[in-house]
């Protein structure tokens, strides 16, 4: 049997929900594959929603909202992209970003609807199902994952997204702008750190670790690992356990 | 709330399976579907019908409320588009809160678009019916929210767009306060002859207008008088005010911005100064007092506007040219005008058939580029002219400059004080161009005139008039009730808050605020219900009614957990 | 405010319509809307995108058009014509047509099975005739109400007396070919806002197109044509072909002005074809990258908001040339490609353009029947039989407790119309409300 992907779309309610619907009015007909949850906005789309689909096994994630301009809530659209485009970043770390996706379909399009949707199914099958489908999945897999799923709903990378409209397109008390770039490799820089903290957290939950066996288990280095345990520590996150043949061990908080 | 709805884990969910004749029956088992839906967890009754949105589908549905007890709804049809307001109020004829119902679509984005694939179509609805059930558990009963209108209506600006607006409101019967910083209403029609396209005595609309707003009962007019400062909201505006030094503070419940524009300093611009070289505007008093003599009279278009600087048409300013020039030639037709423009704005009926009339009584029209801006010489104009290939020498004794209106330079501040956005060229920028052109995004304030975009007297009043029925929509009522589907900071959740503001900044009907305590407060009467900022919220602590986290979560849970 | 025991009628379903009754309802005073055609959406429902921002029409349009059907203020006649009009301002009796759509309201679902099965193919006004649709039809796929309608001019049952396939076919039983037209009647009616839109001139003075080769040269269309060639949910589903041989456009030509600014057919400017040319321009550009298009025009007039900037950004961004000129004539070569002769004002000198196909920016001019509806209300209209309005006063008719608002009585954009939408109702509520 040929694969059949298992696949998930966010419609905003007011453009793409209405162009699916269209499509059906139509009779435009296109693979079965997608399950749709509808949303007021894409805006409302949190990048936590996309991540759990993929830690679920779910083969692809599709989100759809108004064309640029056309957003029901005037300016929606625009934070689903910025929320997408962080999401899409943590997933390149563990070659899931080529499952999600992200258009803009109108409430006339029908057709193209149709089209956008057969083409992801088509794409995705190229693909193959996801490593996390199945009935035993990469355990390793899930973790990173589930790191990104934490690491995307943490609060400073919910700020940096948040205020990147602010930060990018306003003059700060300074006057100054931030220009796009600098902004863009902050985030970068970001991405990785909260992903290896989070890494970090999990690998804590079941029992308490040292640097050294943290970074052979993580493959970073354990010079970083420590700064992440130092700033770890400082949220109140992790707390030095005890000290074992010399070696700090050190362990989660709840 | 009801004793059912109260007890999370004594879900009751009934499952309503439509055939929608042969729409999805034709297709797919329905009575499979139901049956399968009635294996779900929190599921106790299903059944398929032939026409769920039928009268017996209908009854159907309430007749199960009853008998089985339940406490959450889901019919999976054709869509919520059209469908979820009738299966809506079908629940809550049944007592239940119409936000524990759930719609699921099976129709138009399922049997309708895999027909050649029964088997795929049959689990994707069963999926569906699965996260629909999933959310409709989680559902919570929602009250609509009630927000209490002081009716009476504010209009800052006594020009003729505010004085329509504010006439219109109190003939209505709203109380209405209208606002002018001058001594005097009236405006730009102070200052200006003749208006277009009828000819008529610019002071006699004016007297016209302001005997009408001396007159009715509900209107009290407030000259020399300045905004301090707004607090509140829809329907509960304080308005700091201040009269020939005496403060007080007016309770309002909606606000129109019909400040008006300003002139463009004409300093510079082609040899502008003040004596034969004069602007529109310094043309019109000119005329009134019979004071032109001149023979030759060039008049330039788009003085100061269509440039890099002011990107924007002005669109009175051909017409006025147009009339200006009408009234010398009518006075003295032996005067030669020449309008040089680059395209002539007359658009519709009667602005054509002036422009018509304008050619017919001899004013010349000569086109000019603007990369080659004509060039004012002592006594005569150069210019251009690109049909012939060569410059055009005009004599003039009297050079008039069709200059722009600008938008006023204490737009911010009021702009600030209201919450709402100035465009590029610091205009009022409205909620949306097409759709709603009168509406600020910030509920309860609304725009009209020339302080929005350059308008003449015949849409000024037009939008006058605009705003006020935008307004009239709000003060008709005592309380409004808005959708209860709303983002909200709930109570057990304000530790969360760490108050960093951002979803202030996302929101774009300023419907999130900080209140007198510093904290973030979410006036729901406001709220659209997009859901951006709980998507935003740093700390989560955001609840987006009826979309909750929790309840997404679930239907993800639900289609992809195994 | 006390709810008013006067109710305004609304004539016309547009996007102006829609503003005015809309507005009306929300402030607590009940509307009857008529609406000519099966469906309200009007003009602004057969348009792809609308300027200057090119937000998708039925996008924006189609949540206005379920507040209006389910607004509970607001009774809604669509496929229904006013045939009586007595009383003055503050009173009047209206008698309406409800036109049998031989399909029950309370039963049809729209699911579309009738029109699968209904044998007759009936040129789509709604697409310009650049389809067919069945005999029995949804005015256009997102209309509002979402009911079928059996053409009755086009039903082989009502002509020939055979068929009733629909009958069959419907699993609701919908179709009641004894459906009988209706009269309602409207007592304590307070005023009445006119909005009924406009036609374009081919709709009926088809021969002001002749001298641009329209209706001889395959590759000649109009800009509403082009509008639905354009739309996604058009005839060629928005992929855009000429007509002469499937082929996609590289070359357009815009023609502005065609029947209107003209001595020998509409004296005035129709006012929103330079902004949506552009738009037009802009789109086809963006289905397609390397279009090069041509704008010929005496004027442009854009002097909305943000209109003018509309336009630079054609020009910079969209490969838009702007000709100003006056068109000589049109001519085809073999492969049917209209070659355009034109006076370039610019040099004064005669040059010729060839090109893929050809667009046609025609003439607003008065809705259908226009002059009925004056005297049925008692209305005076201007020279150009559009709706004579008070001097500054753009939404007063001649007659007190009438108003107007849109196209009807002047060309104009959706802004404007909405705007004058709104103000028609403000002095509608003055009247019911005794100011």
């Amino acid at each position: 049997m040929s694969f059949e992907p298992k696949l998930l779309g966010f419609l905003c309610n007011w453009c793409s929900y209405a162009g699916a619907d269209l499509a059906g009015v139509s009779r435009i007909q296109y693979p079965p594959n997608m399950r749709v949850i509808r949303v007021m906005c894409s805006g409302r789309i949190d990048p936590k929603f996309i991540v759990q689909a993929l830690e679920l096994g779910i083969d692809g994630v599709y989100v759809m909202g108004c064309h640029i301009g056309d957003c029901h809530y005037l300016e929606g659209n625009y934070e689903a992209v910025k929320k997408y485009e962080m999401t899409r970043e943590f997933l390149k770390l563990v070659g899931l970003d080529n499952r999600i996706r992200l258009d803009w379909v109108s409430a006339s399009e029908g057709v193209r609807f149709g089209e956008v949707v057969s083409k992801f199914v088509n794409d995705i099958k190229e693909l193959g199902p996801s490593p996390l489908s199945g009935d035993s999945p990469d355990k390793d897999l899930i973790n990173k994952v589930r790191a990104i799923r934490l690491a995307a709903g943490s609060n400073r990378m919910r700020a940096l997204v948040g205020r990147e409209r602010k930060i990018t397109e306003e003059d700060n008390v300074y006057g100054e702008k931030y220009p796009l770039e600098k902004y863009k490799e902050i985030m970068s820089q970001a991405i990785i750190e909260e992903y290896e903290r989070h890494r970090i957290l999990i690998a804590l939950e079941d029992e308490s670790k040292s640097v050294k066996s943290l970074a052979s288990e993580l493959s970073v280095d354990p010079s970083i690992i420590l700064e992440h345990i130092l700033t770890l520590k400082g949220r109140a996150q992790v707390d030095f356990q005890e000290i074992i043949k010399n070696t700090p061990i050190y362990m989660r908080r709840e | 709330m009801t004793e059912e709805e109260k007890k999370e884990d004594d879900v009751r969910v009934g499952v309503f399976i439509c055939h929608c004749g042969s729409n999805i029956g034709g297709l797919i088992d329905c009575k499979g579907l139901a049956d399968y839906a009635g294996t779900l967890p929190g599921v106790t009754h299903s059944e398929d019908n032939l026409y769920t949105c039928s009268e017996t589908g209908l009854t159907a549905i309430k007749t199960a409320i009853k008998e089985n007890n339940l406490n959450r709804v889901v019919v999976a049809s054709c869509t919520p588009r059209t469908h979820e307001p009738l299966f809506r109020e079908c629940v809550s004829e049944a007592g239940l809160n119409p936000y524990l119902f759930n719609f699921v679509n099976i129709r138009d984005q399922c049997t309708w678009v895999h027909m050649k694939d029964a088997e795929g179509a049959y689990a994707k609805a069963a999926d569906l019916v699965k996260m629909g059930v999933a959310k409709a558990e989680k559902l919570e009963p929602l009250d609509m929210i009630k927000l209490d209108i002081n009716q009476v209506g504010l209009v800052i600006g006594g020009g003729v767009t505010g004085i329509s607006a504010a006439l219109n409101l109190s003939r209505q019967g709203f109380k209405t306060y209208l606002i002018e910083k001058e001594a005097q209403l009236g405006g730009r029609l102070n200052n200006l002859y003749k208006l277009f396209p009828h000819d008529i005595d610019a002071s006699e609309i004016v007297n016209r207008l302001i005997s009408n707003a001396n007159n009715p009962k509900n209107l009290e007019v407030l000259t020399s008088t300045q905004i301090v400062n707004i607090h509140g909201f829809v329907g509960n505006y304080e308005v700091e005010i201040t009269q020939n030094g005496n403060n007080k503070t007016l309770k309002v419940g909606t606000i129109i911005v019909a400040v008006g524009s300003s002139l463009l300093d004409p300093k510079g611009l082609f040899g502008y100064n003040g004596q034969n070289i004069i602007t529109q505007y310094e043309l019109e008093p000119k005329l009134k007092n019979n004071q032109i003599k001149a023979k030759d009279i060039v008049m330039i278009q788009c003085a100061g506007s269509r440039n890099d600087k002011r990107p924007y048409c002005s669109s009175v300013c051909c017409m006025t040219a147009l009339k200006n020039a009408l009234i010398i030639k009518e006075k003295n037709p032996d005067t030669h005008i020449s309008i040089l423009f680059r395209d002539l704005y007359t658009p519709g009926t009667e602005y054509e058939e002036y422009y018509r009339k304008a050619r017919e009584k001899g004013i010349i029209f000569i086109n000019y580029d603007v990369d080659r801006n004509p060039n004012v010489e002592e006594n005569q104009v150069r210019v251009y002219n690109e049909y012939i290939g060569e410059d055009m020498l005009i004599p003039y004794d009297l050079l008039v400059l069709s200059t722009p209106l600008v938008a006023n330079t204490d737009n911010k501040v009021l702009a600030q004080m209201l919450k709402v956005p100035t465009e590029s060229n610091n205009f009022f920028l409205e909620a949306h161009v097409k759709l709603r052109p009168s509406d600020f995004a910030t509920a309860g304030v609304f725009i009209g005139g020339s302080a929005k975009w350059p308008v003449d007297i015949t849409e000024s009043i037009a939008q006058g008039y605009s705003a006020a029925s935008r307004a009239s929509t709000i003060l008709s009522h005592k309380t409004i009730e808005v959708d209860g589907a709303t983002s909200n900071l709930p109570v057990y959740n304000k530790n969360l808050c760490s108050g960093c503001e951002i979803c202030m900044k996302v929101c774009p009907f300023h419907a999130i605020v900080k209140n007198e305590d510093d904290e973030i407060e979410i006036i729901e009467a406001l709220c659209k219900g997009c859901g951006v900022c709980g998507a935003t919220c740093t700390n989560q602590a955001i609840v987006i009614k009826h979309f909750t986290d929790d309840q997404i979560m679930s239907e993800i849970l639900a289609y992809g957990g195994k | 405010m006390e709810k008013s025991s006067k109710s305004a009628l609304v004539i016309g379903g547009g996007i102006a319509g829609i503003q005015a009754a809309l507005d009306l309802a929300d402030m607590g005073i009940h509307v009857d809307m008529v609406e000519k055609k099966p469906s309200i959406g009007g003009r602004m429902a057969q348009l792809d995108k609308t300027f200057p921002t090119n937000d998708c029409s039925i996008c924006i349009l189609a949540p206005k058009l379920s507040e209006c059907y389910r607004h509970p203020n607001i009774t809604l006649h669509a496929y229904s014509e006013v045939q009586k009009v007595e009383g003055t301002a503050g009173n009047f009796t209206v008698e309406i047509l409800k036109r049998a759509r031989y399909v029950k309201e309370s039963e049809c679902i729209n699911c579309g099975l009738c029109a699968e099965k209904c044998p007759m193919r009936v040129e789509d006004e709604f697409d310009r005739e650049l389809r067919k649709r069945r005999a029995i039809y949804m005015y256009y796929l997102q209309g509002v109400p979402a009911i079928m309608t059996i053409d009755k001019e086009k039903c082989l049952w009502f002509t020939k007396n055979a068929c009733r396939i629909c009958e069959k076919a419907c699993e609701k039983e919908a179709i009641d070919f004894d459906q009988q037209d209706q009269t309602i009647t409207l007592n304590n009616v307070g005023s009445i806002v006119v909005a009924t839109g406009y036609n374009l001139i081919e709709d009926f003075e088809k021969e002001a197109l002749n001298i641009y080769g329209y209706g001889k040269f395959r590759n000649v269309v109009t800009a509403l044509e082009f509008e639905r060639m354009e739309c996604a949910s058009g005839p060629q589903g928005g992929h855009i072909k000429r007509f002469s041989d499937g082929v996609t456009p590289k070359k357009i030509a815009f023609l502005q002005c065609i029947g209107s600014r003209s001595d020998r057919y509409k004296k005035y400017c129709s006012s929103i074809c330079c902004m949506y040319t552009t738009k037009e321009a802009m789109i086809a550009y963006e289905h397609d990258n390397s279009l090069e298009s041509y704008v010929f025009y005496i004027d442009m007039r854009a002097g909305g908001k943000g209109f003018q900037s509309f336009l630079r950004r054609g020009a910079s961004d969209y490969n838009i040339d702007y000709i100003k000129s006056k068109i000589a004539q049109i001519d085809i070569d073999k492969d049917e490609n209209p070659i355009i002769v034109y006076e370039d004002y610019d040099d004064g000198k005669i040059k010729q353009l060839k090109v893929d196909l050809v667009v046609l920016a025609t003439c607003i001019i008065p809705p259908e029947g226009i002059e009925d509806m004056a005297k049925l209300l008692g209305i005076e209209l201007n020279d150009y039989n559009f709706i004579k309005t008070t001097p500054f006063i753009p939404v007063e008719t001649s007659k007190n407790g009438i108003f107007t608002c849109g196209c009807v009585h002047e060309p104009m954009d959706i802004p404007r119309s909405v705007t004058e939408a709104s103000g028609a109702a403000a002095r509608a509520a003055e009247v019911i409300r005794g100011g």
